[in-house]
C-alpha cells in the first residue's frame, strides 16, 4: 500500500474534526428520513414522500460534499511543503506521480465515507418507493465525481499558495465561483440574440461546471436558471467535465511536483524611488496607485492595525481594491443596461435579484476570506503576543481589524450602486424597494462580517478558522435558500418564510420582487433577527478577545 | 541573591507561578542595574519565558511581584509596554508587507508620530545592520535577517529594557558575532538587557551577570566569574614539564605538597595525576590563588622541568551542568536517561 495514502487515510480518520463531520452526516440523513418515515398503515403510491426524503439528501449530500471535501486537499501540499516534509517525500524513492495520488486517494477515500454515511438514508428511501434505483446510482456518481473534481482542484492551489489559510480560501472561492458563477454565462445569453448560437451553447456547456443542474435533473426539478424553460440533459455534460477537469488538473499538479515548487523567492523589484527623475514622472503619469513607491508612514488619523491589514492582504493594496471595485460597477452597470435596453427579456426585477445575488456572493465570500482570520491569523503568525505588548488597546485592536473588513464590503457594495441608480431612473416607482434592498445588503454584510470575525476567533490555527467560518456563513446564508428551493414540498410556506427571515438576503429577494420571493413578507423581523444575531456575534468576538489579551 | 537595590532597573521578587499542582516558578528573585546585560540561562521548561512573560505583563503571577524601572509589571502594563521591548523566540511575520512597512507599523503601533517614526525606521535598521533590507518583503526574509529586523522592531519604541528571546539561535557564526557586538552597543547606550540563549559561550562573552534556573528555581546568580568561583569547589591545574621521565617524580612531589596542605583544603587533600604522553601533571584543589603560588616555587626549586603552570578554565556550559547535576540531587534521585545525558 502507498505509504502516503495510509498516512493521509488514517490522519484525516483520527482528526476529531473528521469524526465529528461524520457523526453530524449520519444524525442529520437520520434524522431527515424519520422526519419523513410513513407513520401510518396508509402507503403513498404516488412516491411524493420519498421524493421529498430523496430531494433533502440529495441536496444535503450536495452540501456536504462542497462544504466538506475542498478543505483537506486545501491544506494538504501547502502544509507538507511548509513543515519541510514534502522534501522529504520528494527526496525519497516515490515520485511525484505517486505521491499525488497517495495524497489524492486519502482525500477520496474520506469523501468516500462522507458518502457512505448516506447509505442507510438512501436505503430507506428507496425501501419508501416511487424512485428508481438508477436515479441514486447517477447521484451518487455525480456526487462522487464532484468530490473528485473539488479534491484536485484544491490540490492544485495548495500547490501554488505559501500558507494553509490561503489555500483554504481561495479553494472555496473556487468551488463557490464553479457553484454559481458558472451558471451566469448560460442565464445572460439563453433567449437572447446577443453572441448568437455559439454563445448561448458555450453558456450552456459552462453552466455544466455547476453540478447544481445535474443534481437538480436528477432530482426532477429541471435546472435552475432554466427559469422554467425545458432544458438539455445535464448530468451527462457534468460527468464528461468534471473527468476532463481532474485529469487536466492531477497532470497539472503533478507536473509542480518536483524541486522547483520551493522556488519562492521574492524579488523587491525596482521601487520607484530609486528610479531616474523621467522613469518615477512616466510611473507618476500611468498608475494611479503605484505599488512599488516608497510608503510615506501611517498617517495619525488611520488606525495603524487597520493600514496593516489591507497591506497584509495579496489583494489588499489600493490598486487591487480599485480593480475589485471597477468590475463590481462595470458589472452592474451592464447588468442595468441590458434590462434599459432590452437585450434580454428579463425585467428590471430579476435584474435587480441578479444584482442582489453578485452583491450576496461577493459578501459570503469575502466576508469570511477577510474576517476569519482577524484573531487566528495573528495567533498564528505569533503576532499576537507582540501586539499585547504595545501599548495599543484591545479595543482599537479589534476596531482596526473590523473596519479594514468593513470598508472593503463598503467598497464592493457601493460600485454596484451605479447599477441601482440606473434601476431608479428607468423604473422610479422602485426607489423606495431599492432603498430596502440596501439596507439588506448592508445588513448581510455586517451579519457575515460577525459570524466570521466570532467564529474565526475562536481558532487557533487559521486554516482552521477560515474552514469552518466558510462552513458556518455559507451554512447561515445558503439553508434558507434551500429550504426555499422545496417551497412547495416539503416545505410550506410558513416554514419557508421563518427560514428566509434569517438572513436579510432573503428579504433582499423578496424586497426587489426576485422571482419565487414575491409572496414572502419579511419586512422589518429580517433586519431585527439579523442585527440581534450580529450583537451577538460581535459580543462573542469581545469576549474572545478580552480572554486572550489579559495576563492570566 | 535577592538583594533590594534601589539602582537596580529590574526588580523580581519572589516571583512564583503555579499552574495547578505544577510549579513554573517558586520564588525566584533577582535584579538587574541599568546597563548590564543578564544572561538567563536553563533547559528546556525551566521557566525561562514564564519569567519573561510575567515581566512584560503577558502573564500574572500567582504570588510576588516584578517592577521594571520603579513600574509594577501587573499593575502599570501601560508604564511596562513603554519601558521593554521584546523579542519572542517566534518572529510574527506579517506577509505582504516590506521591511521599512513593518517597523512603520510597529512604531505607528508605539504611538510615534509619522516624521520621527520614519526617521526611527532608518536609525534602528542600522542599529541592527539591516538597512539593506528596507524594501524587502518580510515573508521572504531568511531566519538571520529577520532575527535583525526582530530586533530592529523591539528598539523601535527606544525602550529602556531589552528582553530577547534566544537572538542568536538561527545565525551564522559571522551574524553571532555582530550580534553579540550589537548587544555589547545596546548595553553602552545604557540599554538594560536580558538574553536567553541555549549557546552558553556566546552569553558568557557579553553578559555581566547570569541567571541559572532549572524547574522554576534559581540555582545561581552573579557574575560568570563569581559563579564559577561559587560552583568550582575544587579547580583543576596543569603543569606542564619538559620531559617526559621527570613527570612521575614531579606527581609525586605535588601530591606530597597537597597532602600536607590537607588541613586548609575543603573536602579533602587535592589529588594528583600524571600524564606521561602528554609530559603534564594534573592535580585539583580548593585552595587559593595565593595558597597555591609556593607549590610553583618547591617545583623550580627541586628542579623540575617546568615550562607552564596554569589553571584549566571552566566555561558557562561546565557551570550550567555542574548547576543542573547539583539540582537533580536535591530535587532527588535521577532517570537513569537523565544521568547519561547530563
Amino acid at each position: 500500500m502507498n505509504p502516503v495514502i495510509r498516512r493521509e487515510f488514517i490522519g484525516i480518520l483520527r482528526s476529531p474534526r473528521a469524526f465529528g463531520m461524520l457523526a453530524c452526516l449520519t444524525l442529520v440523513f437520520s434524522i431527515a428520513v424519520l422526519m419523513r418515515w410513513p407513520s401510518d398503515a396508509s402507503v403513498d403510491l404516488s412516491g411524493l414522500q420519498s421524493l421529498q426524503v430523496f430531494r433533502i439528501f440529495g441536496y444535503g449530500m450536495m452540501t456536504g460534499v462542497i462544504f466538506l471535501v475542498p478543505a483537506f486537499p486545501a491544506t494538504s501540499l501547502v502544509n507538507e511543503k511548509n513543515s519541510g516534509t514534502l522534501a522529504l517525500l520528494l527526496n525519497s524513492p516515490m515520485n511525484g506521480a505517486s505521491i499525488y495520488l497517495g495524497k489524492i486517494a486519502g482525500v477520496l477515500l474520506f469523501s468516500l465515507l462522507v458518502l457512505l454515511c448516506s447509505l442507510p438514508a438512501s436505503a430507506a428511501c428507496y425501501a419508501m418507493g416511487g424512485i428508481s434505483g438508477d436515479k441514486f446510482l447517477f447521484l451518487y456518481l455525480v456526487l462522487g465525481l464532484l468530490a473528485l473534481q473539488y479534491t484536485t482542484l484544491g490540490m492544485l492551489i495548495s500547490s501554488y499558495v505559501q500558507s494553509s489559510d490561503a489555500a483554504v480560501r481561495l479553494t472555496y472561492a473556487a468551488v463557490f465561483g464553479l457553484l454559481f458563477l458558472s451558471l451566469l454565462p448560460d442565464a445572460f445569453f439563453r433567449g437572447t440574440a446577443v453572441g448568437g448560437a455559439f454563445a448561448a451553447q458555450t453558456g450552456d456547456w459552462i453552466r455544466n461546471l455547476s453540478p447544481l443542474p445535474a443534481v437538480m435533473e436528477i432530482m426532477g426539478q429541471g435546472s435552475v436558471g432554466s427559469f422554467g424553460l425545458k432544458t438539455l440533459p445535464g448530468f451527462t455534460r457534468f460527468i464528461l467535465l468534471a473527468v476532463l477537469s481532474a485529469v487536466g488538473l492531477a497532470f497539472w499538479t503533478i507536473s509542480r511536483l518536483n524541486h522547483r515548487i520551493f522556488d519562492q523567492s521574492r524579488s523587491k523589484g525596482v521601487i520607484t524611488d530609486d528610479r531616474k527623475a523621467m522613469s518615477r514622472v512616466f510611473r507618476r503619469l500611468v498608475y494611479i496607485v503605484d505599488p512599488q513607491r516608497r510608503k510615506g508612514g501611517i498617517p495619525w488619523y488611520l488606525n495603524p492595525v487597520m493600514v496593516k491589514e489591507y497591506r497584509c492582504r495579496r489583494f489588499g493594496r489600493a490598486q487591487w481594491l480599485l480593480r475589485l471595485v471597477s468590475v463590481c460597477a462595470v458589472t452592474s452597470m451592464v447588468l442595468t443596461y441590458m434590462a434599459a435596453t432590452g437585450i434580454t427579456s428579463w425585467g428590471v426585477e430579476t435584474i435587480g435579484a441578479l444584482l442582489v445575488l453578485l452583491q450576496v456572493v461577493l459578501v459570503i465570500v469575502l466576508a469570511p476570506s477577510l474576517g476569519s482570520g482577524l484573531i487566528s491569523g495573528e495567533r498564528d503568525s505569533g503576532g499576537w503576543e507582540l501586539l499585547r505588548m504595545t501599548p495599543i488597546s484591545s479595543f482599537r485592536l479589534v476596531f482596526g481589524k473590523l473596519m479594514s473588513v468593513v470598508w472593503t464590503l463598503l467598497l464592493v457594495l457601493m460600485a454596484t450602486l451605479p447599477g441601482y441608480v440606473m434601476m431608479v431612473l428607468i423604473a422610479p416607482e422602485l426607489t423606495l424597494q431599492v432603498q430596502q434592498v440596501l439596507v439588506c445588503l448592508l445588513w448581510t454584510s455586517i451579519y457575515a462580517l460577525a459570524i466570521s470575525a466570532a467564529v474565526g476567533s475562536l481558532f487557533r490555527s487559521t486554516a482552521v478558522s477560515t474552514s469552518m467560518t466558510y462552513v458556518v456563513v455559507i451554512s447561515v446564508f445558503l439553508l434558507p435558500l434551500l429550504v426555499w428551493l422545496g417551497r412547495d414540498a416539503p416545505f410550506g410556506f410558513q416554514t419557508v418564510q421563518t427560514a428566509l427571515m434569517t438572513t436579510p438576503v432573503g428579504a433582499a429577494l423578496s424586497v426587489i420582487d426576485a422571482p419565487g420571493f414575491e409572496s414572502f413578507e419579511l419586512l422589518p423581523e429580517s433586519w431585527w433577527i439579523a442585527g440581534v444575531l450580529s450583537s451577538l456575534m460581535f459580543l462573542v468576538l469581545g469576549v474572545q478577545v478580552w480572554r486572550l489579551s489579559r495576563a492570566v | 541573591m535577592s538583594v533590594s537595590d534601589n539602582s537596580a532597573v529590574i526588580q523580581i521578587d519572589q516571583l512564583t507561578k503555579q499552574y495547578g499542582e505544577f510549579t513554573a516558578l517558586d520564588s525566584l528573585s533577582m535584579q538587574v542595574e541599568q546597563g548590564q546585560i543578564m544572561g538567563f540561562i536553563g533547559p528546556n521548561g525551566a521557566g525561562k519565558t514564564t519569567t519573561i512573560k510575567i515581566l512584560v505583563g503577558l502573564l500574572k503571577p500567582t504570588s510576588g511581584g516584578a517592577r521594571i524601572a520603579g513600574a509594577d509589571c501587573l499593575s502599570e502594563s501601560r508604564k511596562i509596554k513603554k519601558l521593554v521591548g521584546y523579542m519572542p523566540d517566534d518572529f510574527g511575520k506579517y506577509n505582504n508587507m516590506r521591511v521599512s512597512e513593518y517597523l512603520d507599523f510597529f512604531g505607528a503601533v508605539y504611538g510615534i508620530a509619522r516624521k520621527p517614526r520614519l526617521r526611527r525606521v532608518d536609525e534602528v535598521l542600522e542599529i541592527a545592520g539591516a538597512t539593506y533590507m528596507k524594501d524587502l518583503f518580510v515573508d521572504a526574509l531568511s531566519r538571520g535577517m529577520q532575527q535583525r529586523v526582530a530586533l530592529a522592531r523591539t528598539m523601535m519604541h527606544d525602550p529602556e529594557v531589552l528582553i530577547l528571546d534566544e537572538p542568536a539561535n538561527g545565525l551564522d557564526p559571522q551574524a553571532r558575532i555582530d550580534m553579540r557586538t550589537l548587544l555589547l552597543k545596546l548595553s553602552d547606550m545604557g540599554k538594560t538587557l536580558i538574553v536567553t540563549s541555549h549557546i552558553l559561550p556566546e552569553l558568557a562573552r557579553v553578559c555581566d551577570v547570569v541567571a541559572m534556573i532549572t524547574k522554576g528555581k534559581l540555582r545561581a546568580f552573579g557574575t560568570v566569574d563569581s559563579i564559577m568561583k561559587d560552583i568550582q569547589q575544587r579547580r583543576t591545574f596543569e603543569i606542564q614539564l619538559l620531559q617526559r621521565e621527570r613527570v612521575a617524580d614531579a606527581t609525586k612531589s605535588v601530591q606530597n605538597w597537597l597532602d600536607q596542605q590537607a588541613d586548609q583544603e575543603k573536602g579533602g587533600p587535592g589529588t594528583a595525576t600524571g600524564a606521561e604522553a602528554e609530559q603534564m601533571v594534573r592535580f585539583n584543589t580548593s585552595l587559593a590563588d595565593d595558597a597555591i603560588a609556593p607549590l610553583l616555587a618547591q617545583l623550580v626549586q627541586q628542579g623540575q622541568p617546568v615550562s607552564q603552570f596554569r589553571e584549566v578554565a571552566t566555561d558557562l556550559e561546565d557551570a550550567f551542568l555542574h548547576v543542573a547535576n547539583e539540582e537533580q540531587v536535591s530535587d532527588g534521585p535521577a532517570e537513569p536517561a537523565q544521568v547519561a545525558a547530563s
